[in-house]
């Protein structure tokens, strides 16, 4: 089992690697990391932001056997704070030599699930008291779910096979409020248009947003309309 | 109390678990008549060996008496694999800050009415609370919980309507399906707590949970379960309860003691000492 770094492969506009160097830069966090378990050959692939020392070191003592950030998180529907590894012989081995790299133990994992049961990881970390700690997750939680669902959709999409499988499949509702988006209407308006809450409206559009691989709701118009799911307004 | 049990530390409650999936059996399959796959009275599925996490109830006596299950809608989840009939067709939702909530049942065997701690009003509150907070704190903002009509009444009598519905609501064996919206938000949460009058931190650690759960192991008297198994004893059970004076209890547990040797010594000690063996029948 190898350990990938597909910043070296990759030459997509907006890759993953873009991804998790946003996350540090507009959420706060000292060092970002995606990883995925390739589900047949068991390598474990992504992109980090760690000092090249670091990698290098967690890549030649096979910490990605057994690191905990990684097998344990994956069992999590939600965000795994790296607190409750506190007392895993497994985390401690790992985190004591970063510790000499000058990366902190005090990070999180969001473990984000994908349509084929295959899982990915996006890992932070920020050097910081509790309360500081506590306030950012407050935060960015959301931020970080969405950032991870992004990463994660990149690097599944980045493949041709993949690419074919992940062709976004848009309701109906979801393709008429982008449509009446299009027409300039507000969430409120669509709402009253389509008679339901603006609440609904703003499901169906993040949902809509997320599988369009789309930060912004204009993102996902020109992409819906690219993908001719949707008319120009 | 509430106890979030996910793949991280589910090795520390299996036996909670077990309890969860008979509770599960005694709802879904028993009361409700869903089509689902029950084996040895536990009920599991293939989503149960996904590692989503469990929202579970203990009462103070260490019982379960309720719970629901949560996955994500990134991935394999029962709206997009089983009960995607409900959507007509549709694509289902597929958001990191929207959660599939299934499996939602509360033990309305063991509680009762009104709104008391032992009230299946208030275990509802006290898991939907647990639910929502769990999410909140995950970055969540949106659930889409898969319901039966008369979930859906007790969500709307209990400051906890639905915002939204998904597609339409669809017979799903004896019973009909819907996948109700609601909003991870403070203002459920309160609404919430504010009608079953719950104020505190419903969610306890891991120790505690576990010490809990222990209480059902330990404090109940060895014989409590002791149901009437033979026709012998049955008829004891029917004599006890249809007798209206001293004497006729007195002249029932002569007949126990005169037929003595008809039972175990197990089984007599049973039926002597445990009135709430009798009590089980009537």
């Amino acid at each position: 089992m190898k350990l990938i770094d597909l910043a070296a492969i990759d030459h997509e506009e907006r890759s993953a690697a873009d991804i998790i160097n946003s996350v540090c830069e507009e959420l706060g966090f000292d060092y970002a990391s995606y990883a995925t378990m390739n589900p047949v050959k068991g390598d474990v692939q992504g992109y980090a932001n760690y000092p090249d020392e670091w990698k290098i070191h967690y890549g030649s003592h096979g910490f990605h056997h057994f690191d905990p950030t990684l097998y344990k998180s994956a069992l999590s529907i939600a965000p795994v704070d790296w607190a409750r590894f506190d007392q895993d012989e497994k985390f401690n081995s790992v985190f004591r030599d970063a510790h000499d790299f000058g990366i902190t133990s005090r990070g999180l994992t969001v473990p984000v699930r994908g349509p084929y049961g295959e899982c990915g990881l996006l890992n932070v970390t920020r050097d910081c008291s509790d309360a500081e700690w506590e306030s950012l997750k407050k935060r960015v939680m959301g931020d970080l779910q969405m950032a991870a669902v992004q990463a994660h959709d990149t690097v599944m999409q980045s493949g041709l096979l993949a690419k074919a499988l992940y062709l976004p499949a848009l309701s109906t509702r979801e393709k008429e409020i982008l449509q009446w988006v299009a027409e300039g209407k507000s969430q409120q308006d669509i709402g009253d248009i389509l008679s339901i809450s603006h609440r609904t409206v703003e499901v169906h559009m993040r949902s809509g947003r997320e599988k369009l691989g789309a930060l912004t709701t204009p993102q996902a118009i020109g992409r819906a309309i690219g993908l001719g799911l949707i008319a120009p307004g | 109390m509430i106890i979030v049990i996910d793949g991280i530390n589910q090795h520390l409650f299996s036996d909670v678990l077990d309890e969860m999936f008979k509770l599960r059996a005694r709802v879904f399959g028993d009361r409700l008549g869903w089509e689902v796959n029950i084996k040895d009275g536990r009920e599991r599925d293939m989503f149960d060996d996904l590692s989503p996490a469990h929202v579970v109830s203990i009462d103070d006596e260490g019982e379960v008496v309720g719970c629901m299950r949560l996955l994500q809608t990134t991935g394999p989840h029962m709206l997009a694999d089983v009960f995607n009939s409900i959507l007509d067709g549709e694509p289902p939702l597929r958001s990191s800050q929207v959660w599939e909530a299934t499996r939602f049942c509360v033990d309305t065997k063991k509680l009762g009415r009104g709104r008391g701690k032992n009230s299946v009003s208030y275990v509802t509150s006290e898991v939907m609370i647990g639910s929502f907070e769990y999410a909140k704190m995950a970055g969540v903002l949106d659930s889409i919980a898969v319901i039966d009509p008369v979930m859906n009444r007790v969500l709307q009598r209990s400051g906890n309507a639905p915002y939204d519905y998904l597609g339409t609501a669809k017979p799903m064996g004896k019973v009909v399906a819907m996948a109700a919206m609601m909003d991870c938000s403070d203002e459920r949460i309160s609404g919430i707590r504010e009608y079953a009058g719950i104020e505190h931190d419903v969610f306890m650690t891991e120790e505690q949970a576990l010490a809990r759960f222990a209480l059902s192991k330990t404090a109940k008297p060895a014989n409590v379960d002791h149901k009437p198994l033979t026709e012998l004893e049955k008829y004891f059970v029917e004599q006890m309860h249809s007798a209206r004076t001293k004497d006729e209890v007195s002249a029932v547990l002569k007949l126990i003691e005169a037929l003595s040797d008809r039972f175990t010594p197990e089984q007599k000690t049973a039926l002597l000492s445990t009135p709430r063996a009798f009590a089980h029948e009537a």
